[in-house]
C-alpha cells in the first residue's frame, strides 16, 4: 500500500514539471516530424541517401530541447531578451564573414562538422526579442511601431544581405503578425506595406494601382495623425515607389527575378527557371485523389524535382498521397495553428501571448508560401515547410519555438494548490 | 488598468501613450497604476474582432490552398497524368500508336510513321557551335549558314527539325553531343493520298481522329497503351489472349482501292464536265450492306487536311440530305404492290397534268408529249411519269403510305459505322395525312429527304429481296495473313418487302434501263435495273428553284443482284443535265469496272 503510494508519488513528480503543457500540440508536432522523415525517405529512396535518419534524430534532439525549455519559466527571458537579440545578430554577422557559400548565398557556418544556419535561429531570436519589446511597449502608437520595426531591421538586413530572400520575408511576416497582435492599427501596417505593393501594381496594371492608391489614401486619412500632411505623404511615397520600381527591380538577382515572374507563367522557360514549378505542378496534379502511393510517385522516384527533400517536399506528398494527403497535412497545420491561438489567448501576460503569435505567424507564412509555390500560386522562395522539409537548423529552431510556447502554456495555468499528503 | 493585450476581461482598459510601465510578468495592482497620469483611450481594436480576423485569415488561406489543390489534383488530375513522364517514358500524347488501316485487298490506307523532333539547347553545348554545326549540317541536309541562324535564336529549346527519320535520328544520337534533344513522335501517313479521304478521315496534331473511320473507329484503332509509369503487359499473356488487343492487327475496310480509284476518276470528270457543285458514288453489296466504294468529289488529302476547307472535310454522302426525286419511285411502287393497292398489271390513266389544291403537278415531258393516257406501272417508271405515280399512290391510304415510309427508315439513321450521319426528314404525320399535296409529292420522291447513302440502302432492299441491311465499311481487325481477329456484329437485316414485290419492281427497273431513261447505263450482255432522278432542289426560301440534283441508282446484275451503284451529282449545269445524262454514264463506267473486278459473268452465258 505504502509502496504503491510511493510509486505513484514518484511518477507524479516526474511528470509534474510538464503537467500543464499542451499535449495535443506536442503530439501533432512529433507526428509531423515523423511524417516528414517518411517523405524524405521516399524521395531519396533511389539515391541511396539516408537523410531521413538525420531528420528523425534532429527532431528527437529538438524534442528534448523543447521539453527542457518547457519546464523552465519562459518569463525569465524577459530579463535576457536583449542578449538573445545580440546573439542573433552576432550569428548573422558571423555567417557573413565566415560562412560557406551555397546556391549563390552565404548561409552556413560550420561548427565542429555541423552546418549551422543562423538565419533559421534568427527567426526565433526575433520572436523572443519582439515579444519582450512589445510586452513592455504595445505598438499601439506610431512611434512604438517604428521602434519595433527599427529593432527588427538589423537582423532583417543581415539576412537580406546574405542574400536570403525567403527568410527575410519570414522575418517580415513574423514582425507584422506580432505587431498586429500587439494592437497596432492594421491600417498602419497597410500604409507601411503600401509602397511595396505599389511598386508591383504600378508595373502590372495602372488601373489596379489607382485602386490601390485610393484604398491607401483612405486608410491613411482614417488612421494617421496630421491627416492632410500624412495622407499626402503616403500618396507621394506610393507614387514615387511605383516610379522607382524599375530601379528596385534591378536590385534583385537574376534568379530572384525569374522566380517572381516565372510562377505566373512557368512555361516561359520550361527547362530553366520554370522547370521546378512545372515538374512539381505535374507531380502534384498527377497525385489525384488518393495519390500514387508512398514510395510510388513517378516524379518523386525518378527525381524530376530538384531540392525535393527540402523546399519541395510537398510535391512528394501531393504526388504520392494525393489530395487526401495534402488535405490531411493542411488540417494538421491548421490544428497546430489552432493550439497556438488558444495558447496565445490563454497566456497570462503579453510576453507569452506574443511568443505564441510570433511562432504562429512564422508557421502560417512558411506553410502558405511553401505549399503555394509548389502548386504555382506563389513565387519560388527558399522557405521550408515546417517539420516536413529536411533542414536540421530549421527543425531545431522550430522545436525551440515549440518549447517556448509549451512553457507559456505550462506556466499560464492558475496555480493549483494540491494538498501534499506525503 | 494594465496594458494587457492578451487575455482581456471586459473591464480591461488599454493604456496608451508615453507611460512607461515596467511589467515583468506581474499583474499590476490597481494602486500602482493610479499613480500615473494616463489617458484612457478605447482599445484600438476589440480583441474579439482581432481574434475573428486571425481566424478568418487562417480559414480563408487554407481554403484557398485546398481549392487550388482540388483544381490541380481532382479537376485537372487526369491532364497531368498524361504529362507525367516527360523524357523518361516515351508515351505521350503525340505518339499514341494507332493501328494501320487497310482496304479490302490489304493495301495500306493509313499507317503510323515514327519521326523525330530535334531540339537544341545551346546553353548546354560543350563543343564550339561551329564544330557542332559542321557535324549536324550534312546529317540534317540543311546548309550550315541556315543552321547557324537557327541555333542563334536562343539559349534553349530551339526546334531544329520536326521530321527526322529514325535513321538520321540514330546518327545524331551517335554523335553523343550535349545540348541536343531528340523526341520521338508518331505521324499518321496516308500513302493513297486523297483516294480514301472521305471514308478514312484524318488525324489531327493531338493524334485524335477527326472524321471517317479514324474518328468513328478510334477505339479499335488506338493501340492499348500501358498505364503510364506502369509495367508492361505480363509476358505470360499471349498477344492474342486479349483478343483484338494485339498490336499486330490492322483495321480492314470493305472499300476496294481499285474501284474507289475508278469511281473517283469517272466522277471527277463528270463533275467537271457539267460544272457541278459536287458528286458522290456509292457502291454497296446488296446482300450485307458492305460498302465497296464511297467517293465524294471534290475531296481532300488527309496528309494535308489542314490545307482543305471545312466543306471538303465532311463526307456529304452521309452528312447532307437531299430530296431523291424520281430515283425514289421504285420504292413507292413497292409500297403500292406490297399493300395490294395495285397489281403488277394495273393500268392507270396519266393525264399528264393535275392540280392538287393550288399546286400544279406536271410530267417533266408534258410540254412535249402531253397526256400519255393509259399506262402500265412499268410504263410509268419508264417514262418517269409524275402524274402516273400520284395516281398510283392515291390508291394507298395516306396514313398507311406514311407508315411505310417510316418503316423503310426515313427519319432514322442507317447505322453506318462512319461519323456524323444525318437523319432524313419526313413531314409530320398530321401534315402528310391531311394536306393532299404532301402525299402527292412524296409519290414522286419530293418533299422528303435522306442522305445519298440511305437511298443506296433503300435501293439495296429492292436488290436483295426485301431486306433492310446496315451499310458498313469495317470488315474487322485482321492480321497480315488475313485472319480475322475481331469482327463487328450487325443486327440481322430487317425484312420490309416480300421478295415477290421486289422481284416485280426489279423487272420494272430493268425495263427502265432497257427502254427508258436509264438507257445510258446499258452494258451489253448484262441485265441491269435502274432508275434515274432529276430532283428540283428546294431553295432556302422553301420553294423550288432551277437548280437540280441528278441521281441514278442501278442494281446489277438484275437477274441475281449483287451490287447497288448510286451516283448523285449536285447542281449540274447546262440544258441537258438530267439523271439520264449526268449520272447514268458514271454508273455505267463504275459498273464496268465492278464487273471486271468481281468477275461478274454476263447473263447470256448462263441463262441462254
Amino acid at each position: 500500500m505504502l509502496k504503491k503510494l510511493l510509486f505513484w508519488f514518484q511518477w507524479n513528480t516526474l511528470v509534474k514539471p510538464w503537467q500543464n503543457i499542451d499535449w495535443t500540440l506536442l503530439i501533432l508536432v512529433i507526428g509531423m516530424t515523423v511524417w516528414g522523415s517518411l517523405m524524405i525517405r521516399s524521395v531519396e529512396l533511389n539515391q541511396g541517401w539516408a537523410e531521413w535518419w538525420q531528420h528523425l534524430i534532429t527532431g528527437l534532439i529538438g524534442l528534448v530541447l523543447a521539453m527542457v525549455i518547457a519546464r523552465n519559466r519562459y518569463d525569465r527571458l524577459l530579463q535576457i531578451y536583449w542578449w538573445i537579440y545580440g546573439i542573433t545578430n552576432v550569428g548573422l554577422l558571423t555567417v557573413m564573414f565566415l560562412g560557406t557559400e551555397a546556391l549563390g548565398a552565404q548561409r552556413w557556418i560550420s561548427i565542429a562538422g555541423f552546418n549551422l544556419q543562423p538565419s533559421e535561429f534568427a527567426k526565433i531570436g526575433l520572436i523572443v526579442t519582439l515579444a519582450g519589446l512589445l510586452h513592455e511597449k504595445p505598438a499601439n502608437t506610431i512611434p512604438n511601431m517604428f521602434r519595433t520595426l527599427g529593432i527588427m531591421l538589423v537582423p532583417w538586413s543581415l539576412v537580406f544581405l546574405e542574400p536570403n530572400l525567403g527568410t527575410s520575408l519570414v522575418l517580415v511576416a513574423i514582425t507584422l503578425g506580432m505587431l498586429y497582435w500587439a494592437n497596432t492599427n492594421p491600417s498602419w501596417i497597410l500604409v507601411l506595406l503600401s509602397p511595396v505593393i505599389s511598386a508591383i501594381l504600378y508595373n502590372v496594371s495602372l488601373p489596379l494601382w489607382i485602386l490601390w492608391a485610393i484604398i491607401i489614401v483612405i486608410a491613411a486619412w482614417i488612421s494617421l495623425p496630421w491627416r492632410i500632411i500624412s495622407t499626402l505623404c503616403t500618396f507621394s511615397i506610393n507614387f514615387v515607389s511605383g516610379q522607382l520600381s524599375h530601379f528596385m527591380w534591378g536590385v534583385l538577382k537574376d534568379y530572384q527575378k525569374d522566380r517572381i515572374v516565372l510562377f505566373l507563367d512557368p512555361d516561359r522557360d520550361p527547362l530553366g527557371g520554370g522547370y521546378h514549378l512545372i515538374q512539381s505542378r505535374i507531380a502534384i496534379g498527377a497525385g489525384q485523389l488518393w495519390g500514387q502511393g508512398l514510395n510510388h510517385g513517378t516524379q518523386t522516384q525518378l527525381n524530376f524535382i530538384p531540392e525535393q527533400h527540402t523546399d519541395f517536399i510537398f510535391a512528394a506528398i501531393g504526388e504520392e498521397l494525393g489530395f487526401a494527403g495534402g488535405f490531411f497535412m493542411l488540417i494538421s497545420f491548421w490544428l497546430i495553428c489552432l493550439r497556438l491561438v488558444f495558447i496565445a489567448q490563454g497566456a497570462k501576460d503579453n510576453f507569452g501571448s506574443l511568443l505564441a503569435i510570433g511562432l504562429l505567424s512564422m508557421i502560417v507564412f512558411q506553410t502558405l508560401v511553401n505549399v503555394g509555390m509548389t502548386i504555382g500560386v506563389a513565387p519560388i522562395t527558399g522557405i521550408p515547410l515546417p517539420w516536413l522539409s529536411y533542414g536540421r537548423s530549421a527543425l531545431l529552431a522550430i522545436y525551440i519555438g515549440v518549447g517556448l510556447v509549451e512553457s507559456v502554456t505550462n506556466y499560464s495555468q492558475p496555480l493549483r494548490f494540491t494538498s501534499n499528503k506525503s | 488598468m494594465s496594458s494587457k493585450i492578451v487575455r482581456p476581461t471586459p473591464s480591461v482598459v488599454k493604456v496608451i501613450g508615453k507611460i512607461h510601465q515596467r511589467l515583468r510578468g506581474h499583474r499590476p495592482r490597481m494602486g500602482q497604476l493610479s499613480r500615473f497620469r494616463f489617458i484612457p483611450i478605447k482599445p484600438i481594436q476589440p480583441t474579439v474582432q482581432r481574434l475573428i480576423w486571425v481566424w478568418g485569415f487562417l480559414v480563408v488561406s487554407s481554403l484557398g490552398l485546398l481549392v487550388r489543390l482540388y483544381h490541380l489534383q481532382i479537376s485537372l488530375g487526369a491532364v497531368w497524368q498524361t504529362e507525367l513522364p516527360t523524357g523518361q517514358v516515351p508515351i505521350t500524347e503525340t505518339n499514341l500508336p494507332r493501328r494501320p488501316i487497310v482496304d479490302r485487298q490489304g493495301n495500306v490506307i493509313a499507317v503510323d510513321q515514327t519521326l523525330y523532333n530535334l531540339y537544341a539547347h545551346p546553353r548546354q553545348f560543350r563543343l564550339p557551335k561551329s564544330e557542332l554545326i559542321q557535324r549536324l549540317s550534312p546529317l540534317l541536309r540543311v546548309p550550315a549558314q541556315q543552321l547557324e541562324l537557327r541555333l542563334n535564336q536562343g539559349e534553349t529549346g530551339i526546334k531544329v527539325s520536326d521530321s527526322l527519320s529514325e535513321n538520321v535520328a540514330d546518327q545524331i544520337l551517335n554523335l553523343q553531343m550535349d545540348g541536343l534533344e531528340l523526341t520521338r513522335r508518331q505521324q499518321r501517313l496516308y500513302p493513297q493520298q486523297e483516294l480514301f479521304g472521305e471514308a478514312v478521315g484524318y488525324v489531327n496534331l493531338d493524334r485524335k481522329g477527326q472524321g471517317g473511320v479514324e474518328l468513328s473507329q478510334e477505339e479499335l484503332i488506338m493501340l492499348p497503351t500501358h498505364p503510364i509509369g506502369g509495367k508492361p503487359m505480363p509476358s505470360s499473356l499471349s498477344p492474342m489472349a486479349n483478343g483484338f488487343q494485339s498490336p499486330d492487327l490492322r483495321l480492314q475496310l470493305t472499300l476496294d482501292g481499285r474501284l474507289q480509284k475508278a469511281s473517283r476518276l469517272v466522277l471527277q470528270q463528270q463533275v467537271r464536265k457539267f460544272g457541278a457543285k459536287r458528286g458522290t458514288v456509292i457502291v454497296m453489296d446488296v446482300r450485307d450492306g458492305a460498302v465497296r466504294a464511297l467517293v465524294t468529289e471534290p475531296s481532300f488529302n488527309p496528309n494535308l487536311y489542314y490545307q482543305s476547307t471545312l466543306s471538303l472535310l465532311k463526307n456529304w454522302a452521309i452528312t447532307d440530305l437531299f430530296e431523291p426525286g424520281s430515283t425514289f419511285k421504285p420504292l413507292n411502287v413497292a409500297i403500292a404492290l406490297e399493300t395490294n393497292s395495285v397489281q403488277p398489271d394495273t393500268v392507270l390513266y396519266d393525264q399528264g397534268k393535275l392540280t392538287i389544291g393550288k399546286w400544279p403537278i406536271l410530267n417533266n415531258d408534258f410540254a412535249a408529249v402531253g397526256p400519255r393516257g393509259n399506262q402500265t406501272i412499268t410504263q410509268i417508271l419508264i417514262h418517269s411519269s409524275n402524274v402516273g405515280m400520284v395516281n398510283m399512290m392515291a390508291a394507298v391510304p395516306r396514313r398507311e403510305f406514311y407508315h411505310w415510309l417510316q418503316t423503310m427508315g426515313i427519319g432514322k439513321p442507317t447505322g453506318i459505322d462512319l461519323p456524323s450521319e444525318s437523319i432524313g426528314q419526313l413531314k409530320s404525320e398530321a401534315q402528310f395525312v391531311n394536306v393532299g399535296v404532301e402525299s402527292a409529292t412524296a409519290a414522286f420522291g419530293q418533299g422528303l429527304s435522306m442522305t445519298p447513302l440511305q437511298l443506296a440502302q433503300l435501293l439495296a432492299v429492292i436488290g436483295n429481296g426485301g431486306n433492310l441491311v446496315v451499310p458498313h465499311v469495317v470488315v474487322g481487325l485482321v492480321d497480315v495473313q488475313g485472319n480475322i481477329g475481331w469482327q463487328p456484329k450487325y443486327p440481322t437485316p430487317r425484312r420490309i418487302f416480300s421478295s415477290r414485290t421486289t422481284n416485280t419492281v426489279l423487272q420494272m427497273m430493268t425495263a427502265v434501263v432497257n427502254q427508258g431513261t436509264g438507257k445510258a447505263s446499258q452494258i451489253p450482255g448484262y441485265s441491269i435495273a435502274g432508275k434515274t432522278g432529276t430532283a428540283q432542289k428546294a431553295n432556302p426560301k422553301g420553294g423550288y428553284g432551277n437548280r437540280t440534283i441528278s441521281s441514278f441508282g442501278a442494281i446489277l446484275p438484275a437477274n441475281a443482284p449483287r451490287f447497288v451503284v448510286l451516283t448523285v451529282i449536285d447542281e449540274p449545269m447546262g440544258d441537258n443535265a438530267f439523271g439520264s445524262t449526268v449520272s447514268a454514264p458514271v454508273v455505267k463506267a463504275v459498273m464496268e469496272v465492278l464487273i471486271g473486278l468481281d468477275g461478274i459473268p454476263p447473263q447470256g452465258l448462263f441463262t441462254h
